[in-house]
């Protein structure tokens, strides 16, 4: 499984003065389930990018520092070697198909026939890849006939049947209706059973809190904070980082109720529960 | 969604044949009269290429193909039959204009030349899906790359033209298209293409960064979904189609 | 920017996307011209974008894939035509590299040149397909007319072909240059071969 290490990461798009990442250090070990948080214009999406290779060798620009993936440094690789420890899944459902396949079956083979997987082999992934996902049964369909949200849980699918050890997930459901998203988180859900390393930007900031082990929170191109979801959310400052904190941490905070035993409010259902319930027994 | 390709999956022998088989057939059909010389040659094939055709049941729809050269030789009939250098010898006459051999016999020479690449061609195209033609050439040496090109342009054309049917409508149901002159019905058009047009070329990014972090740009030896079986009618049919051009060239050795 | 860049043939990912895309382009031109009746064809503005984006070999597939697409779905003759669609492409990547894509008369320089080149590799065609013809109504009429005053069926041929293509040759790359100037300079770079990653300490 694999560990990533950032070292003061440091990049610019070409034609831009303003650097989108500004010295960025972190380390994220094997299985974390990790969400990106800030204001647009954050550098969320690039941070992504960067984690796959696509910043710097796709679009060019400056860069700085490093990042490794165990032992694979991402400015000396190529994407397509990157790819197959890192996957990425990013907003717009429709632009992620390939439109060369025919059948969403062909489409989740896309990436396995580039990385030369042998046929058999090939089956096997792809349908545990599309019950995985739970899209086994639109195998025969025209990708394009899908709606979003099970057009967005086959690039999830197209992704996983590589068996990258991280999957990046940059807003899944950003462009989704209501049932699609909820399709999305759900796939999402299943993606934590399977055991690999999760990064998710996201702005339901609920499924942040419910989902992730450690949240990143970036302003500016800079890292300002990397801790547990309840430190993350219980900052006093995050009106200024551009964020609103989940409803129940909203509620605990009118409340004034912390959770005694970690000492910041609540950030999910549950836990606000736990924390409000003693007193309406009382 | 719409399909653009003229595909119809039917299943007779011809749709079952290997890529490669058709495609070696569209070169022998097309070489071997130019190699022997005579119109005889091409009108055999010309028989041949609809035999298949009904062969493969797909007779029917290889007449709209004829439909699209028909104008074209139509006016060839009529303006080289008139006018053509070396016309001599009158045929027909009426109304003062007159006919000449020469021109009509060189209209039909170009006639059976154009249904004789139409025919075979129609073939290829009729029976083979797009998606199998193309990893077929990519089998054959085509780069895999350019072979994605190929197959996501038989998906984004249908794309377009919905899209533009839509504007279509949508100005017809407010007959802009019977009205107007070109310059109103162009300020009406334009505004509504533009979009189209310019996301087209936005949405690229987007998919390139999708492409990539797929693996597209690995230069490994690339695996195939679906495995082209060649099978025993495929092999007899390619021998045949070597051994008639040979005997082809072998002719135009003798008789030059 | 060197030589070997304009001539590399190995089109980065974004330039391969951009082709299908520019195929698209030069349908919906095709479409647009139809349904306004307008005596162009204007099947050749994506084949001249991309040229003018990512170069003249970007041009030359773009144009092959064009042909090749018609000939599966409408007209196989027009697969035998690529070669016309390969040169146009070849040239305006040419032209664009030379800046010729820069002001309002070099385009409309460039549109005679490519109309010159798309004419100069037609006629061939035609005569040996068609014995001259085009098969447009205009360009069929003036054959007919010179043929008819005797001159040589060469001459009468590349009118022909000429008095079509120029006007929508112009055309073409009129409106290519239009779109080339309101797409985002953040994403054209993105099609060039030529851009290395710098250093940020």
């Amino acid at each position: 499984m694999a560990e990533i290490q950032v070292e003061h990461l440091k990049y610019k798009y070409p034609l831009t003065n303003k650097p989108a990442l500004y010295d960025i250090s972190f380390r994220i070990s094997a299985g974390e389930f990790i969400g990106i948080v800030g204001e647009n214009g954050a550098g969320k999406s690039t941070l992504c990018q960067a984690l796959t290779g696509i910043v710097p060798h796709f679009h060019k620009g400056a860069y700085g520092g490093k990042i490794l993936i165990d032992d694979l440094e991402v400015k000396k690789s190529s994407i397509g070697v990157i790819c197959q420890k890192v996957g990425l899944v990013f907003q717009n459902p429709f632009n992620q198909v390939t439109g060369a396949k025919l059948t969403v079956y062909e489409e989740v083979s896309f990436g396995l026939e580039n990385m030369g997987i042998p046929r058999e082999e090939m089956h096997k992934r792809i349908d545990s890849a599309l019950k995985l996902l739970g899209i086994y049964e639109y195998r025969k369909r025209n990708p394009f006939d899908l709606s979003g949200g099970q057009m967005q849980r086959m690039a999830i699918a197209s992704i996983i049947a590589m068996q990258p050890e991280v999957i990046i997930l940059d807003e899944p459901t950003s462009q989704l209706d209501p049932q699609g998203s909820e399709e999305v988180f759900q796939a999402v859900q299943q993606l934590t059973k399977v055991g690999i390393t999760i990064i998710m930007v996201e702005h339901k900031i609920e499924k942040i809190a419910q989902y992730c082990d450690r949240v990143i929170l970036l302003k500016d191109g800079k890292l300002v904070d990397f801790a547990a979801p309840q430190v993350i959310f219980s900052r006093s400052d995050l009106a200024e980082q551009g964020i609103v904190a989940p409803v129940y941490t909203r509620l605990c905070q009118a409340l004034e109720r912390k959770n005694i035993e970690t000492g910041y409010y609540p950030v999910t259902l549950q836990e606000a529960q736990a924390v409000l319930q003693p007193r309406r027994e009382n | 969604m719409k399909n653009i390709s003229l595909y119809e999956d039917k299943d007779t022998f011809l749709h079952h044949l290997h890529p490669n088989t058709k495609l070696l057939y569209i070169i022998v059909a097309n070489l071997v009269p130019v190699l022997i010389g005579t119109h005889w040659v091409t009108t055999c094939f010309i028989i041949l290429s609809f035999l298949f055709l009904l062969c493969g049941k797909v007779a029917q729809k290889s007449l709209p193909m004829l439909g699209f050269s028909f104008m074209i030789l139509l006016t060839v009939i009529i303006i080289q039959g008139i006018f053509r250098e070396g016309n001599v010898t009158p045929l027909y006459s009426f109304w003062g204009i007159t006919f000449y051999r020469e021109g009509l016999t060189f209209a039909v020479f170009v006639t059976l030349n154009v249904i004789n690449i139409l025919l075979s061609f129609a073939i290829l195209v009729l029976t083979t899906k797009p998606s199998d033609m193309v990893e077929a050439f990519v089998q054959l040496g085509l780069s895999p790359k350019i072979g994605y090109v190929v197959s996501s342009v038989f998906q984004i054309i249908p794309h377009m033209s919905e899209k533009m049917a839509t504007i279509t409508d949508a100005q017809r149901s407010r007959g802009m298209e019977t009205e107007g002159s070109l310059l109103i019905r162009l300020k009406a058009f334009v505004p509504l293409i533009a979009p189209v047009v310019m996301n087209s070329l936005i949405d690229t990014k987007e998919r390139a960064i999708a492409l990539e972090v797929r693996g597209f740009d690995l230069s490994v030896r690339k695996t195939f979904l679906h495995a082209q079986k060649r099978s025993k009618l495929d092999k007899m049919g390619q021998t045949l189609l070597f051994l008639v051009l040979i005997l082809g060239i072998l002719w135009r050795i003798i008789v030059c | 920017m060197s030589k070997r860049s304009m001539w590399s043939f190995k089109l980065n990912t974004a330039a391969l996307v951009l082709i299908p895309a520019a195929v698209g382009i030069n349908y919906i031109g095709k479409m647009f011209a139809s349904i306004l009746k307008l005596p162009l064809w204007l099947d050749s503005i994506g084949t001249i974008l991309a040229a003018c984006l990512a170069g003249p070999i970007a041009g030359a597939i773009c144009g092959a894939v064009n042909n090749i697409i018609y000939g599966f779905t409408l007209d196989p003759v027009s697969f035998i035509y690529a070669f016309a669609s390969v040169g146009i492409g070849i040239v305006a990547g040419v032209l664009a590299y030379k800046g010729m894509f820069t002001s309002i008369p070099r385009v409309i320089v460039s549109g005679i040149i490519i109309a010159c080149v798309s004419t100069l590799i037609s006629t061939p065609i035609n005569i040996s397909l068609y014995g001259g013809q085009t098969g447009n109504i205009w360009g069929d009429g003036l054959f007919t007319i010179c043929m008819a005053k005797g001159l040589p069926m060469w001459l009468a041929s590349t009118l022909d072909e000429l008095v079509v293509d120029l006007p929508d040759k112009i055309a073409a790359v009129f409106i290519a240059y239009g779109i080339y100037k309101s797409l985002p300079k953040k994403l054209t770079i993105l099609y060039k071969n030529d851009n290395q990653v710098e250093n940020f300490d």
